[in-house]
């Protein structure tokens, strides 16, 4: 099994688990505390185990152009965008963010689990084009830095002006003196930032301890829970390769002038047809939904089925994402979900399931 | 955090393989789950309890119990009636990670076979040796 480069943290201070191929922490203390840390204060995660690959050379821009749906050589440099790698079939092959440094040089951070996968397609879509893919997982560290006060958690550490930095944008300076890529993005829907550092070993190990002063640690469990609360999907487990991004409602992702990638003449019918199911979340009265568990309508009819579900230590109820048909997928509509033969009430909500002018990044400051 | 002494063991109780305890006293016979099983689902945050009067076999489940991540089946170290549920739980079930053995009981129950089912339960030295194994199992 692969280790990151905190590893020894994670093994002194955590649970550990396998995860993609990895040990990885499920929790340190306490995935509640953890999660609440990064709503209200700040948490530090450890993502190394994600996918970086570097994409460069002269045709790394048309490469790029010809593979997401996200029309991102419009785009100016620094910019960090999340998108979607789609097959032939415009099934999602995986979730991913795209840096783009300039028009030659792009940095890819993709899941761990499809890390191998998507890099054979990669190729395989490339064929003919003057470019370079690296992998740099191994020779990176990569560390997510979430929640309100993640500026103050980690200001200290680089001269970079992070308060200056827009969501949604990159730059490339140092943290604690390692080179490092800092983009403002996450997956908790908090503020926050991930940092790619260039090193493997004693330096990212140095940075970590010194996070973990003014953040809190945070582990898979709550990196999960977080996620989920804040509608962000998972790959593999709310969406895969029989997934388009309509269904999965990441429809936005899709620019509207696009047409020449992998994909697109399957999802334009798509498009013009509308999808049949749609991922939405469910907020319970009582009962904890799981993956795989049953939505019924009031009837008793199935109209879908759950593809995660946890419960919301802020809303301190069960929370899902689930696939529902789409004329049964309006806010606010009363569902069930079988919880283990009993059907017990919800209610379709929008994503984020918290009040976002109160918590993540869109939140208002407080005056 | 593999260290099997971290976890607490009580004298005076009986223990099953599934990680749960019973306190017999007079007539009747309180139950829970053990500080091993608490921390290893971590946060509680929900349970389904059985009602009271009815009546659970040895090793048969008798409700759930879920962390933010899992659900698991709770079986009963002794077969009985129901005669109370611990209803601190119901809005309070982190006291059974606070507090496994006292606060965080989960049922009490009158047993109906005590005499036979006691000698089939682990006493705490048996017990501690059963983590034990299953921590050398985890590490090979």
């Amino acid at each position: 099994m692969k280790r990151t480069p905190l590893y020894e943290f994670h093994r002194t201070h955590g649970k550990m688990v396998e995860f993609a191929g990895y040990e990885m922490p499920v929790w340190y203390t306490s995935t509640v505390d953890e999660h609440m840390a990064v709503r209200n204060d700040a948490g530090i995660f450890d993502v190394s185990h994600m996918g970086r690959v570097n994409v460069s050379g002269p045709d790394a821009g048309r490469f790029i152009e010809g593979l997401f749906p996200t029309d991102i050589g419009k785009l100016p440099n620094g910019k960090s965008v999340y998108t979607l790698l789609l097959n032939k079939d415009a099934g999602i092959i995986d979730d991913l963010i795209v840096l783009k440094m300039d028009d030659a040089r792009y940095l890819v951070v993709v899941n761990a689990a499809s890390r191998t996968k998507d890099l054979k397609h990669m190729e395989q879509s490339g064929a003919g084009l003057d470019f370079k893919m690296d992998d740099i997982t191994e020779a990176t560290t990569m560390i997510a830095v979430q929640g309100p006060s993640a500026i103050q958690a980690l200001q200290p550490l680089t001269p970079l002006p992070l308060a200056e930095m827009k969501r949604f944008t990159h730059a490339v300076s140092t943290v604690k003196g390692i080179g490092a890529v800092i983009t403002r993005t996450g997956y908790t829907g908090e503020d926050g930032f991930e940092l790619i550092l260039y090193d493997a070993s004693s330096g990212s190990l140095a940075v970590w301890e010194a996070l973990t002063k003014r953040a809190t640690p945070c582990a898979l469990g709550a990196r999960d829970s977080l996620r989920l609360e804040a509608g962000l999907p998972l790959y593999g487990s709310d969406m895969d390769e029989a997934t388009n991004p309509l269904e999965a409602d990441l429809g936005w992702v899709i620019s509207k002038d696009k047409q020449s990638y992998v994909g697109w003449p399957k999802l334009s019918s798509f498009m013009q047809q509308g999808p049949t199911k749609v991922r939405r979340g469910i907020i319970m009265d009582e009962r904890i939904p799981r993956r795989d568990f049953k939505v019924t309508d009031q009837a008793g009819a199935q109209i879908g089925v759950v593809t995660s579900g946890t419960f919301s230590p802020m809303l301190k109820r069960g929370i899902a994402m689930a696939y529902v048909k789409t004329v049964s997928s309006g806010p606010g509509e009363p569902v069930k979900v079988v919880v283990r033969d009993a059907p017990s009430d919800g209610k379709i909500t929008k994503f984020p399931f918290y009040d976002d002018s109160l918590y993540g990044w869109k939140r208002k400051p407080h005056q | 955090m593999s260290d099997t002494s971290a976890y607490q063991v009580p004298d005076g109780l009986f223990y099953t393989k599934e990680h749960e305890w019973a306190r017999v006293t007079a007539g009747t016979a309180k139950v829970g789950i053990t500080d091993y099983a608490a921390k290893t689902l971590n946060d509680i945050v929900y349970l389904t309890l059985p009602s009271v009067g009815q009546e659970v076999k040895q090793l048969s489940s008798f409700g759930t119990v879920e962390s933010i991540k899992a659900v698991s089946e709770l079986y009963s170290p002794l077969s009985g009636t129901v005669v109370i549920t611990n209803q601190e739980l119901v809005n309070h079930p982190e006291l059974i990670n606070k507090s496994p053995y006292e606060a965080g009981w989960i049922i009490e129950l009158r047993p109906s076979q005590l005499d036979a089912e006691k000698k089939t339960l682990l006493s705490p030295r048996q017990y501690q040796e059963f983590l034990r194994s299953l921590e050398d199992e985890h590490h090979n």
